[in-house]
């Protein structure tokens, strides 16, 4: 009787060791062994462990990547997702991410892309075609009304997006893009699996927002979400079905854990830098560089500058048609604002090298483009960086019919004394500063300009609504580097055409050629041509002045000694685009 | 009783007119929350457009005024422009955070004015009154963002604080000691930065009070009687100076959601601080109305406390109910 | 006891300091908007009389600066320029009260010297014409707010703790409203609506003007606890029963009562509101460039790069302690005088 039990306990106890060893097999082989189609990183190799602590300014205000909006939610949703294909940072150019690899139908209009095969969820569940479907369809959902939407209209029509097969994706366009490549970089490819419920039961505007609960997420990124405590930070942990791995096949990320900390004030972020809370240290002023500069080396940390970013401020002219609006204060200005000579005088009379130094500390490029010499892909070099020069300001002024009175005030020609008020926005203290020394420069040509600031809100509303104000500086920076994501600021008939928004029909010749150049470069595939299109637009603006481009600012950044594999570029995000190749030196 | 129900049914009364006014001053001011949006080449107009019908802001004020009164009778405080999200559970846990940094640094600017103040009346014109004097002015032009970033440089220096937060990653909750010790360190620094920011006024009043008190000839008489100065101060002069103290005590209670706001900023204390002041800026209407209406319940409360206590307080009132 | 002789040395120092700052334009060497680029953040001047070559001069002289050699962002003193002051010299052109032109200035040094005394700013600015001038500004916006304030407060406090009742109840809730609304907005609206070329400081007139007008509720509160409970005191009952009218009453009897609060809230609300400027500029809603304010001046302080790196930006602050003092000692002086009157 005793052997017959122990031989059916046995078995049992045999059959209950096997099957834990085949669930742990199974559970080694999903997250230790490489997916079938891993992308081989070219880094550098590190090692894994260890955890990365950043400072953001703001909290962010939502996990859903269809409906975020702002920088701290994007931020952490670049950890948390992945795209199709993404543009390296370093290089400026796109690379394979999701997708390994893609071809172009021959008229530019069809983009067939095919996913690797085999990758997982941060929570287990595969990833296949539908998903890619399922996430397109959600970004352009006219009731949904994302943000990024607009982004996936070529040619007034939306996108196309079709499901070949279980890996396979066809995108239509309606005309040939030549960014077409570039528009994949942002769109975060979403999990059927969990999304599809809340927006067949028309509850997606709630999903996933910042209080979600962290079992509830899957995502394709190098970092799943762990915690969220309101107000103070948001932590996440590594993915363990990540889909890069290293040249020695280590699974990428390095670091087991991200933390996101909320710190409200740039002084705060500093210090706390400078402390060694925090590893990574960006979006600072150029006082606060220099402060850091003086104690690097003793506290284990490094500064760069990393030249020009692709933030362009420029001062501009309210050169819109007032015929509809009671403005004829400025209506009567506009006749010096809408004389070329004046503008180009303007800004012959502008001292930029005092608005590096004094603004900036030194850290910034002089412009006379939109284009910043950080963006060494686009930046036409042929363009000309006269130096100050009253005489030329005073040439060009009195070749436009101005004057001055013997106590050097400038009058134009029926005698009107030239003076006129710059508007900007009290939160951007640096505008703020460009504005004084603007004022002062001018001074010097007997124009008396004065200094508007208001909040923003309250400037935006005249600058696109009532168009009170007479002139304004402010600064750009496009998402990326090519011309086309600016599309809407240099076509005649786009909303952010500041000077003159939302023409019917292009209101000077030079507005005109620009529309059609812009139109152009963005359906020739061509490189080569694109280049010499835009570069036409460069001098076309340089010489016409819509925008007179002031200053570009540097990209400073500054990281712990322990991080390795950093490779800071001028494109946001600066030090975390790379997150899951960043290791730590030694672990903590 | 029937002044205090009196006086509920008026507060209720004034918080419906609060709202509407703020309301009104809302739309008075040019420029909604989408306003960053419209500057931005890679949305068009009619996309933000449509964005702000879906959230209601091109509908008429009077439309949406009523709208989120009527959701807001039933305990729905309309949600937050920027993160999609309710806006009652959003500020509950942050409105908890500030009234602990707030009360506790009240509660700390009393117990340091009261003496102070009183020891400056008792020796006015003193070495002490003067010291006191002059510190309480220094205090005062020390703008609140220095104070408190040169309160986190000490904490960076010294190693012995906190420097921000109000628990450390480390704490998992397990241990309520644990917790409430980790809370009271981190609570350090940023309550003795509000309560020093807090301290001038107080001071200044406090003393006013009792050297009014003192100089009263019941006062001298008193002296004269030769009963010991201690008696006098504490049991003869101070009851007659808590008139306008107990006013002081309902406004700090009335602005206990809003002083701590730039040491929340700078100390990283996840309170309304940081929420208020983005959501004022942007624009994010119903977060805004909210705070409001919750500082102006706090606002009320401290004022009819202050006028129960001061019927408590001085009799001359009492006999004229 | 005592009158105190404070009271009047007190406002005779109010007394000068108010005519130095409405002077600002003879006092200070330099007008407010010029820019030495080359000499931003340049630390105070020191007056030497002897030079170094251990000469004594009979005037008082300062040198000129010459960058840093070992630190290319600082400045150091050049030996070969030595510029004397003087005294009563001719310099910028500026208007007396804002009416009568003047050239003439208390002291100065001959171009291409600079005599800095508190150190210049981001754009080379020299700091102690910017402070005189800030003063005639924000000491103005700050008593304009302060007064508009306090006779609210007193004919709104007066009224409310005297007649009780309805009127008590409908002034002390106007009052919270005032104190809950979200003024910002207010503001906002208002700078929206102005056009855009008011003079910078009449806009910050206004809307100090406006602030003023909103803060009445504070000062009213406590002035009406005063009120309810000096209205029961045994004199006052006794005037009435003489036949005093309710005016008398207030104006003789009570509102003195009150002067201790009152003063006291004088003496807070001025830097209170100066102070608010702060706030103010920060938001875009103070004056604008170039005018300086006080409160712009301690605006730019509040920076971590200020804090560790040019401590003479601090001089605004630490020369408003003593203005503020005045302003509390004569509060102090004046309560002292005034509660002669019996409890």
């Amino acid at each position: 009787m005793g052997n017959a039990g122990w031989g059916r306990r046995g078995f049992a106890i045999a059959v209950a060791i096997a099957c834990a060893c085949v669930s742990a097999a199974a559970r080694v082989s999903a997250s230790d062994l490489p997916a079938p189609d891993a992308l081989i990183s070219s880094n550098a190799p590190g090692h894994p462990g260890g955890r990365i602590v950043v400072a953001l300014r703001s909290e962010p205000k939502t996990l859903n990547p269809v409906l975020a909006q702002d920088a701290a939610s994007r931020d952490v949703l670049r950890c948390l997702t992945a795209d199709l294909i993404d543009i390296n940072r370093a290089t400026q150019k796109t690379e394979p991410a999701l997708a390994k690899s893609w071809t172009v139908s021959p008229d530019g209009r069809q983009y067939t892309l095919h996913l690797r095969r085999g990758l997982r969820f941060s929570d287990g569940q595969p990833l296949d075609a539908d998903d890619v479907l399922f996430s397109f369809n959600l970004y352009l959902d006219e009731k949904i009304d994302s943000p990024q939407r607009d982004l996936l209209v070529v040619g007034g029509k939306p996108v196309v997006v079709r499901k070949i097969d279980a890996d396979t994706v066809e995108f239509s366009l309606a005309q040939p893009y030549a960014a077409a490549e570039r528009l994949f970089d942002g769109f975060a490819i979403l999990p059927r699996h969990r999304l599809e419920g809340p927006y067949r039961s028309g509850a997606f505007d709630k999903a996933w927002g910042i209080g979600m609960s962290p079992s509830d997420f899957a995502g394709l990124g190098p970092f799943k979400l762990k915690e969220y405590v309101p107000g103070q930070r948001i932590v996440l942990d590594r993915n363990p079905y990540y889909w890069k791995q290293d040249r020695n096949g280590q699974r990428l990320p390095y670091v087991d854990q991200v933390i996101f900390l909320f710190v409200a004030s740039e002084d705060a972020q500093a210090i706390r830098f400078q402390a060694g809370d925090t590893d990574l240290l960006t979006h600072f002023s150029s006082e606060n560089y220099a402060v850091l500069e003086k104690q690097q080396s003793s506290r284990h940390y490094h500064l760069d500058d990393l030249g020009a970013g692709l933030e362009y401020n420029f001062l501009f002219f309210n050169l819109n048609d007032l015929s509809s609006k009671a403005l004829p204060g400025i209506a009567r200005k506009q006749a010096w604002f809408q004389d070329v000579r004046f503008r180009q005088a303007v800004s012959a009379a502008i001292d930029r090298d005092s608005l590096v130094r004094l603004v900036y500390g030194g850290r910034a490029a002089p412009l006379w483009t939109q284009v910043t010499p950080g963006n060494k892909l686009w930046i036409d070099p042929a363009i000309a960086h006269p130096t100050r020069s009253l005489d030329r300001s005073r040439e060009l002024l009195k070749s436009a019919g101005f004057s001055w009175k013997p106590d050097g005030t400038l009058v134009d020609a029926r005698g009107m004394g030239v003076e006129f008020s710059i508007l900007t926005s009290s939160s951007n203290q640096q505008r703020v500063k460009i504005a004084t020394l603007l004022q002062d420069d001018l001074k010097a040509l007997g124009i008396n300009v004065q200094v508007v600031t208001l909040e923003f809100h309250s400037m935006v509303d005249r600058l696109l609504t009532s168009y009170d104000y007479e002139a304004a500086i402010m600064g750009l920076v496009s998402g990326d580097a090519d011309p086309t994501s600016e599309m809407n600021v240099w076509m005649s008939n786009g909303d952010t055409h500041l000077w003159h928004p939302n023409q019917t029909k292009p209101a000077t010749p030079w507005e005109s050629e620009i529309d059609h150049l812009m139109e152009q470069q963005q359906v020739t595939l061509d490189s080569f041509k694109r280049k010499r299109l835009y570069d036409r637009v460069q001098e076309i603006v340089a010489e016409d002045l819509p925008v007179i481009c002031l200053v570009g600012p540097d990209i400073l950044v500054g990281a712990s000694d322990r991080v390795g594999n950093l490779q800071p570029a001028i494109m946001d995000p600066y030090t975390l685009w790379n997150i899951d190749q960043l290791y730590i030196k030694q672990s903590r | 009783m029937k002044y205090l129900s009196r006086r509920l049914i008026h507060a209720i009364l004034l918080l419906v007119v609060i709202s509407f006014f703020s309301f009104a001053l809302l739309q008075m001011a040019p420029g909604d929350y989408f306003d960053s949006l419209r500057l931005n080449p890679q949305v068009s107009s009619e996309t933000v457009d449509k964005i702000r019908a879906q959230y209601g802001l091109d509908r008429p004020f009077p439309v949406r005024y009523g709208l989120w009164l009527r959701g807001a009778l039933e305990g729905d405080l309309g949600y937050s422009l920027a993160s999609h999200s309710a806006v009652g559970p959003l500020i509950g846990v942050r409105a908890r955070n500030t009234l602990l940094l707030s009360g506790t640094a009240t509660a700390l600017a009393w117990l340091l004015a009261l003496p102070i103040g009183i020891l400056s009346a008792a020796k006015r014109g003193r070495t002490v009154d003067r010291a006191a004097e002059l510190a309480t002015s220094a205090l005062l032009t020390v703008p609140d963002l220095l104070l408190f970033l040169a309160l986190l440089l000490v904490a960076v220096r010294t190693g012995w604080f906190p420097t921000g937060g109000m628990t450390s990653e480390a704490n998992d909750g397990s241990s309520a000691w644990t917790t409430f010790t980790d809370i009271a360190f981190h609570l350090v620094l940023p309550a003795f930065g509000l309560a020093l920011a807090m301290l001038p006024m107080l001071v200044r009043h406090v003393r006013s009070a009792m050297v009014e008190a003192l100089e009263a000839p019941f006062v001298r008489a008193a002296r004269g009687h030769g009963i010991p100065r201690r008696r006098i101060l504490f049991r003869y002069a101070l009851p007659v100076a808590s008139n306008p103290l107990i006013q002081l005590l309902g406004f700090s209670v009335a602005t206990m959601l809003s002083t701590s706001v730039i040491a929340e900023i700078v100390l990283s204390w996840p309170g309304l601080g940081a929420l208020m002041v983005e959501s004022i800026f942007a624009r994010d209407l119903y977060v805004v109305v909210a705070i409001v209406m919750l500082s102006s319940i706090f606002l009320v409360a401290g004022n009819l406390l202050a006028d129960l206590l001061l019927v408590a307080a001085d009799p001359r009132i009492r006999t004229e109910e | 006891m005592t009158p105190r002789p404070t009271l009047r040395l007190a406002i005779l120092l109010l007394g000068v300091l108010h005519t130095l700052i409405l002077l600002a334009g003879f006092v200070a060497p330099y007008d407010v908007s010029s820019q030495n680029r080359d000499l931003t953040f340049a630390p105070p001047a020191r007056i030497h009389f002897i030079d170094a070559h251990g000469k004594i001069h009979a005037r008082p002289f300062v040198y000129g600066l010459k960058t840093d050699a070992v630190d290319p962002t600082g400045y150091e003193n050049d030996p070969s320029q030595i510029h004397p002051l003087e005294f009563f010299v001719a310099g910028a052109p500026y208007r007396i009260a804002g009416v009568i032109p003047a050239t003439g200035h208390l002291f100065g040094v001959r171009a291409p010297g600079r005599i800095f005394l508190m150190g210049t700013d981001a754009y080379g600015r020299d700091q102690f014409s910017r402070f005189l001038y800030g003063g005639q500004i924000s000491l103005l916006a700050g008593l304009l707010a302060a007064a508009v304030s306090l006779s609210i407060a007193i004919v709104v406090g007066a009224l409310a703790g005297y007649y009780r009742g309805w009127i008590d109840e409908v002034l002390m809730r106007t009052g919270e409203l005032f104190v809950a609304l979200p003024w910002l907005y207010l503001l906002f609206a208002v700078r929206a609506v102005l056009p855009l070329h008011i003079a910078g400081w009449q806009v910050f007139l206004l809307l100090v003007a406006v602030m003023g007008l909103v803060g009445w509720a504070r000062p009213a509160r406590l002035i009406r606890g005063v009120v309810r409970g000096a209205k029961e005191r045994n004199f006052v009952l006794a005037a009435r029963g003489f036949g005093a009218s309710d005016f008398y009453l207030l104006g003789r009897h009570i509102l003195p009562q009150a002067s201790g609060v009152i003063l006291t809230q004088l003496a807070l609300l001025i830097p209170q509101y100066v102070l608010a400027e702060v706030t103010l500029s920060f938001l875009g809603l103070g004056v604008s460039e170039p005018t300086p304010s006080w409160g712009s001046l301690l605006a730019s302080l509040q920076q971590y790069s200020v804090l560790s790196s040019y401590w003479w930006m601090f001089l605004p602050a630490v020369l408003l302690v003593p203005v503020f003092l005045l302003y509390y000692a004569a509060a102090n002086a004046l309560q002292e005088r005034f509660s002669s009157v019996q409890l």
